[in-house]
């Protein structure tokens, strides 16, 4: 258990970049995801097909695949074109993976959220002179939100378990601490199943917040 | 109830719309002046309803004029598919302040209170400052009965008191007219009454309302106007005294007894 306690504060690094990994991929990916689901509601097919197969692709992928190919080829081709100019910290390569992994699940999600707003209460918007911003801000993602938000709770679970992923690349997260911590002490359970209690631990206090998101936006619905 | 001189807070020409190749609406000439209540007939298929949503574009009209306050709404031809769009879509913004619609369905934002519903486009639309819409929302539920119930949610009211809470929403942008789509259409009968007399008492305080409606009472007693649809055309026109009285299209008279047998 002592070396467990002297790496207590690398494993504390490692999982607050666990968390901020996590955090700003979620946000991004929230990002990505919307735009890509309004891509997919456009008229034009111009808009629609291309981000619809760019989604089916990179859902039929394993993330772990996704993270390599652009972690590793996306450095190739900056270091090919660019002379080492400009280089990928692991961190920004597992934001950016995550982050598109994250759009192409929740753009599904949001797609399907957005059809499921009622046309009335569009049409309401529409006849009392919103513009198109003000109706989807104010009426359709509000709506949308409410239906989205237990998946959302789902994909949220697997995006900071995937973090995990992206020590392969290198980034001192909870897991890489964890094997390195290991690695010395040789006492590979006592480590992993630290940081596996510590994924749950996580988990456990973002499920209350969820729960509290989905109340307020189910008032008004029974 | 129209004084002759006065200007026509709203006036169409010659409206026709298709839908798939089918022409629901061949022409239709209506004009209001203020204070008018004008009440549009027709059994369904008549195109009562598509006419009513082609005044403020929730349906874009084929060809025809609109003129809200004497100002025409512009159209031009889209290329590709041959449809009329607005030449500028703030026009028909600008224009659909003035024209509030009450729906079939209500169509309450289901997310916003009562009082957030009828608060909710004088402030962004009218950009009306947020005490001031609060008092006017209050006034306006106040109006249809409603205050008391200004923090539920539309799911906790009934099918009468959410339409009344439209109506409210739909006061508080101060529209120079009133568009009703069949306003009592889907409640349940005893929920009927209520809706009724609150726009009954709207008629009384001199606005100007487009109803369409089957409710006949209504038409008779409180419509300055009863427009009959059949088909797409205009069939009759005229106070509820000349058009009940004379009966003169055939079709109303069929019309009218498939009511009464209701």
């Amino acid at each position: 258990m002592n070396d467990l306690a002297d790496y207590a504060n690398q494993l504390l690094a490692g999982a607050l970049v666990t968390i901020e990994l996590a955090l700003t991929s979620l946000l991004f990916g929230l990002l990505l995801g919307l735009a890509a689901a309004w891509a997919k509601l456009a008229p034009s097919p111009w808009l629609r097909h291309p981000v619809t197969l760019l989604s089916n692709v990179l859902r039929g992928i394993p993330e772990f695949l996704i993270i390599l190919i652009f972690y590793f080829g996306l450095s190739n081709f900056l270091a090919d074109h660019f002379d080492g100019a400009i280089e990928i910290s692991p961190f920004f390569g597992g934001v950016f993976a995550l982050s598109i992994i994250f759009a192409a699940y929740s753009s599904e999600v949001f797609r399907g959220a957005f059809l499921e707003v009622g046309r009335g209460q569009l049409e309401a918007g529409q006849a009392y002179g919103l513009n198109r911003f003000q109706l989807f801000c104010f009426i359709r993602l509000p709506l949308a939100w409410r239906t989205a938000l237990p998946s959302l709770n789902n994909m949220w679970q697997s995006l900071l378990k995937d973090t995990s992923l992206i020590s392969v690349v290198g980034l001192e997260d909870m897991l890489r601490k964890a094997q390195i911590g290991a690695q010395y002490t040789k006492q590979p359970f006592l480590f992993y199943a630290a940081v596996a209690l510590v994924y749950l631990l996580l988990l456990a206090a973002s499920n209350p917040l969820f729960g509290a998101l989905e109340k307020s936006a189910n008032k008004g619905f029974r | 109830m129209s004084d002759g001189n006065s200007r026509e807070v709203l006036r169409v020409e010659d409206l026709h719309k298709s839908f798939g190749g089918i022409e629901i609406l061949k022409g239709i000439t209506l004009a209001a002046k203020p204070h008018d209540v004008i009440s549009i007939l027709g059994s369904s298929g008549s195109g009562k309803s598509t006419f009513l949503r082609c005044i403020n574009f929730l349906e874009t009209p084929d060809c025809g004029r609109i003129s809200v306050n004497g100002e025409q709404i512009r159209l031009r031809q889209d290329g590709k598919r041959g449809a009329f769009v607005a030449e500028d879509p703030a026009q028909i913004v600008k224009m659909r302040r003035k024209l509030a619609m009450v729906f079939q369905q209500f169509n309450l934002w289901a997310h916003m209170t009562v009082l957030q519903n009828v608060m909710f486009a004088p402030m962004r639309v009218l950009k009306i400052d947020k005490k001031d819409a609060e008092l006017t929302a209050l006034a306006m539920l106040e109006k249809v009965g409603l205050a008391e119930k200004r923090h539920h949610y539309p799911s906790q009211l009934s099918g009468g008191q959410q339409q009344r809470v439209a109506i409210a929403r739909a006061l508080a942008m101060e529209p120079d007219v009133m568009l009703f789509d069949e306003p009592t259409s889907a409640l349940d009968p005893e929920l009927v009454g209520e809706v009724l007399k609150v726009m009954r008492a709207l008629a009384e305080d001199g606005r100007t309302m487009l109803v369409v409606t089957h409710e006949m009472g209504f038409a008779r007693e409180v419509a300055s106007r009863v427009v009959f649809l059949h088909q797409g055309r205009v069939e009759e026109d005229g106070t509820p005294d000349e058009v009940f009285a004379s009966q003169k299209s055939p079709r109303f008279q069929k019309f009218l007894s498939s009511m009464s047998n209701k």
